[in-house]
C-alpha cells in the first residue's frame, strides 16, 4: 500500500492557483521532500494533505483515507511539525505534550512513557517542568516535534521544520528525523534548502508556481538536469590539455579545471597522457544550480 | 520632528488602505452620537402613566381609595407579580393603622418601585408628602414615605443597575472573546495542532465556548458579591434562577463575536463593528436608565438585543422573586437570540479558520 497517493490536486484561491494539478505517490517508509522556492505551493500542498485545508479539486488519499472524506481518520496516522509551532506558551514542555496527547485519546500513562522516551532523546527530559516560553527556539522546535510524535504517527509531515535555526540544531533535528526514518516512519519534508533535501530524502519534487516540475532520486534529478560535469585536478608538471572530450575552463600552473560531457571517456584520456595525475575530483553539480535552473527559467 | 511626521502618516496610511476598517472608522462616531442621543429621557415621556398597585393592611383605606387608577392586590407576592407582567407601574403598601396616622399626622407609607423603572417610584415618594400639603387638609401633618423592596429591604439604584450589569458582562465578555481565543491561537499556529487532531470540529467550537461561558459566569457571578456584600443589593429570587439566565445570556451573544469576525477581512475591522454593536446595547438595554423613559425609537432597538431580556428577567428575579413561570418570555427570548447566532456563527466557523 502506498502512504500518500495524490491525483490531479488543485487548490484555487481568488486569484491564485497555489497548487495547479499535482500528481505524486509516496511509498510506506519513505523518505518524501518537497522543494521549492517560497510560495511554490510546498505548504498549501501540506495543509491539504493534513486535512487543514480543503482542496478546490483531484483526489488525495493519505494512509489509505480520502483526506476530504475521512479527514478523521487521516488525522489519526499523521502527525504535523510546521514553522509555526504548534505550543502553548504558557504551558510546561510536558503539559504541552499531553495536553495535545489527550486529544488522540492517548492514556496517561502511556504518554508519560512515550514522552520520557521522546524529550531524552531529544535532550529536553529535564527542562520538561519549564514553561515553553522560557525556551530557546532551538528547543522549541523539539519540544514541537515531541509533540508531534506522542501519538506515535504512520506519516510525519515536516514542513521547513529548520527555518531559523543554528546549525546545530538543525543538524540535531535532521539526524533525528532520519533515524525516524530509518525506523520505518514515512516522512514527507518540504524545504527550499537544496542540499537538506539531497542530502535526506529518497525522492524529491521540485515544485515551482503550483506544478511539480521534477520528481524523481536527488542522484538522477542530477544526471537529468545537467549535461557537462566540472573536473578538477592537479598534474605532476604542467603541460597543455588538447583533449577533444573536455574544455579548459581554468588553469594555473599545474592546476585544471575543465567541463566534460563524458567523465569517463575523460579519464581515459587523462591516464594516457605522459604525466603523472597528482589529484583529481568530480564537482558534481548540486541540486542548487539545478534548481535555480528550474526556478529561474523555464 | 520630520520623522514623528513621518510615522504618524504611515499609520494613517494603512487606515486609508483597509475601505472596511475606514467605513467602520468614520460610522463609528456617528452611529455613536445619533444613538446615545436618544438614551436619555426627554421631557415628554416622563409623564405618570399606568396603574397603582396596592397592597392594604388597613381596611379603612380600602374602603376609602377606590379608584380606576388603583388595582388592589391581596399581598406582596400578588403585587411584584403585577408589576413583573406590567399590569401596574408601581407598587404601594399601605400598612395597618394607615387612616388614623393620618389623622394625627403620623403616617406611613411604602412605595414599592418597578424595577424595570425605579423612576416612578421616585417621582410617587416626591409627589405624595406634596399632596398632602394640599389646602384641603391641615397642614403640619407628616407622612414618611419610603422606598422599600417587596421584601421590605431598601431599595436604590443600585438594584435596578446591578442585575443588568451582570448580564452586560457576561454578554459583552464572550461576544469578543471567542473570536479573539481562535484568532489568537490561528495565529499563533496552534489552532492547527487541534484542528489536525483526529477530533471533531464540533467539540473545538464547543469547548471554547464552554471556557468563555465559564469566564462570563465567574465575572457575573463576582459583580452579585460585591453588590450583596458592599452596596445591600437585594437577592429574593432564587440563585439557580440567576445562573441561569446569566448562562443563557452569554449563549445568546456567544456567535455574534464568530459571525462579524468571519464577514470581515481583517481582525481590526471585526473589533470596531463588535464595539459599534456592543456600546449601544450598553445604552439600549436598559441597564444604566430604564428603557421606558427613553421615546419611541430606544424601544424599539431595546427589543433587538438579547441584554434587554437578560437584563429584565435579572431583574425579576433578583428584586421581585420571579420564578421560571414569570420570566419564561424572557427565557424563550434569549433561547431565540442563542439558537440563531449560535447556528449562524457555526455555518461561519468554517470561514474563521480557513487561511
Amino acid at each position: 500500500m502506498k502512504a500518500i497517493e495524490v491525483r490531479d490536486l488543485k487548490k484555487y484561491y481568488r486569484e491564485v492557483k497555489a497548487v495547479d494539478g499535482v500528481t505524486f505517490d509516496v511509498e510506506e517508509g519513505e523518505f518524501f521532500g518537497f522543494l521549492g522556492p517560497n510560495g511554490a505551493g510546498k505548504s498549501t500542498t501540506i495543509r491539504i494533505l493534513t486535512t487543514l485545508t480543503r482542496p478546490t479539486s483531484g483526489k488525495a488519499v493519505v494512509a489509505g483515507y480520502d483526506v476530504v472524506k475521512d479527514g478523521k481518520q487521516v488525522r489519526s496516522k499523521i502527525g504535523l511539525v510546521s514553522d509555526k509551532l504548534i505550543l502553548y506558551d504558557r504551558l510546561t514542555v510536558l503539559e504541552n505534550l499531553l495536553f495535545f496527547g489527550r486529544l488522540y485519546n492517548m492514556e496517561k500513562k502511556t504518554m508519560m512513557e512515550r514522552a520520557e522516551e521522546l524529550l531524552t532523546m531529544l535532550d529536553l527530559w529535564e527542562r520538561r517542568n519549564t514553561q515553553a516560553s522560557k525556551l530557546s527556539t532551538g528547543m522549541k522546535q523539539k519540544v514541537n516535534i515531541a509533540r508531534a510524535l506522542l501519538p506515535r504517527p504512520e506519516i510525519l509531515f515536516l514542513d521547513e521544520p529548520t527555518i531559523g535555526l543554528d546549525p546545530i540544531t538543525t543538524r540535531k533535528i535532521r539526524d533525528f528525523v532520519k533515524r525516524l526514518n530509518e525506523e520505518g516512519m514515512t516522512i514527507v519534508y518540504t524545504t527550499h534548502l537544496l542540499h537538506e533535501a539531497e542530502t535526506l530524502c529518497d525522492r524529491v519534487a521540485i515544485i515551482n508556481k503550483g506544478k511539480i516540475v521534477a520528481l524523481d532520486t536527488p542522484r538522477n534529478l542530477k544526471r537529468l538536469f545537467t549535461e557537462r560535469e566540472v573536473v578538477e585536478f592537479e598534474l605532476e608538471r604542467p603541460v597543455e590539455i588538447n583533449l577533444d572530450c573536455c574544455r579548459v575552463l581554468e588553469n594555473v600552473g599545474n592546476y585544471y579545471k575543465v567541463e566534460t560531457t563524458d567523465l569517463s571517456r575523460f579519464v581515459e584520456e587523462l591516464g594516457k597522457l605522459p604525466v603523472k595525475v597528482r589529484y583529481i575530483k568530480s564537482e558534481e553539480p548540486s541540486l542548487e544550480d539545478i534548481f535555480v535552473k528550474i526556478a529561474g527559467g523555464e | 520632528m520630520k520623522h514623528t511626521l513621518h510615522i504618524a502618516w504611515k499609520d494613517l496610511l494603512f487606515l486609508l488602505r483597509s475601505p472596511g476598517m475606514m467605513v467602520a472608522f468614520l460610522l463609528f462616531p456617528i452611529v455613536m452620537m445619533l444613538m446615545l442621543s436618544y438614551v436619555f429621557p426627554n421631557q415628554t415621556s416622563q409623564q405618570m402613566e399606568g396603574k397603582i398597585g396596592v397592597v392594604s393592611q388597613d381596611p379603612a383605606f380600602s374602603l376609602m381609595a377606590k379608584s380606576e387608577n388603583v388595582i388592589f392586590y391581596k399581598s406582596l407576592e400578588d403585587l411584584a407579580r403585577g408589576l413583573m407582567r406590567g399590569d401596574v407601574m408601581v407598587g404601594v403598601l399601605v400598612p395597618q393603622g394607615f387612616t388614623k396616622g393620618f389623622l394625627t399626622g403620623e403616617a406611613k407609607l411604602k412605595v414599592i418601585p418597578n424595577p424595570k423603572n425605579p423612576q416612578m417610584a421616585v417621582l410617587m415618594t416626591q409627589m405624595i408628602p406634596n399632596m398632602m400639603q394640599s389646602p384641603s387638609l391641615s397642614t403640619g401633618r407628616r407622612m414618611d414615605v419610603e422606598l422599600s423592596g417587596v421584601d421590605g429591604g431598601e431599595f436604590n439604584y443600585y438594584d435596578f443597575t446591578a442585575p443588568g450589569l451582570m448580564a452586560m458582562i457576561a454578554i459583552l465578555s464572550v461576544s469578543t472573546g471567542l473570536a479573539a481565543a481562535i484568532t489568537r491561537e490561528r495565529e499563533l499556529g496552534t489552532l492547527d495542532g487541534i484542528m489536525v487532531a483526529p477530533i471533531s470540529r464540533g467539540s473545538i467550537v464547543v469547548g471554547k465556548v464552554l471556557s468563555q461561558v465559564a469566564r462570563g459566569l465567574i465575572q457575573a457571578l463576582l459583580i452579585l458579591g460585591v453588590s450583596i456584600l458592599f452596596f445591600n443589593v437585594q437577592m429574593v429570587g432564587s440563585i439557580w434562577n440567576v445562573i441561569l439566565l446569566l448562562i443563557l445570556g452569554t449563549f445568546s451573544f456567544i456567535g455574534i463575536g464568530v459571525i462579524v469576525t468571519a464577514g470581515m477581512k481583517s481582525q481590526e475591522t471585526a473589533q470596531l463593528m463588535i464595539s459599534m454593536i456592543n456600546f449601544p446595547m450598553m445604552f439600549f438595554s436598559g441597564v444604566f436608565f430604564p428603557v421606558e423613559q427613553m421615546p419611541k425609537f430606544a424601544h424599539y432597538v431595546s427589543k433587538v438585543l438579547p441584554l434587554t431580556y437578560a437584563a429584565d428577567a435579572l431583574r425579576n428575579v433578583m428584586i421581585l422573586g420571579a420564578g421560571l413561570s414569570e420570566i419564561w418570555m424572557d427565557i424563550v427570548v434569549l433561547l431565540g437570540f442563542a439558537v440563531v447566532t449560535s447556528s449562524l456563527a457555526t455555518v461561519m466557523f468554517p470561514r474563521l479558520v480557513k487561511d
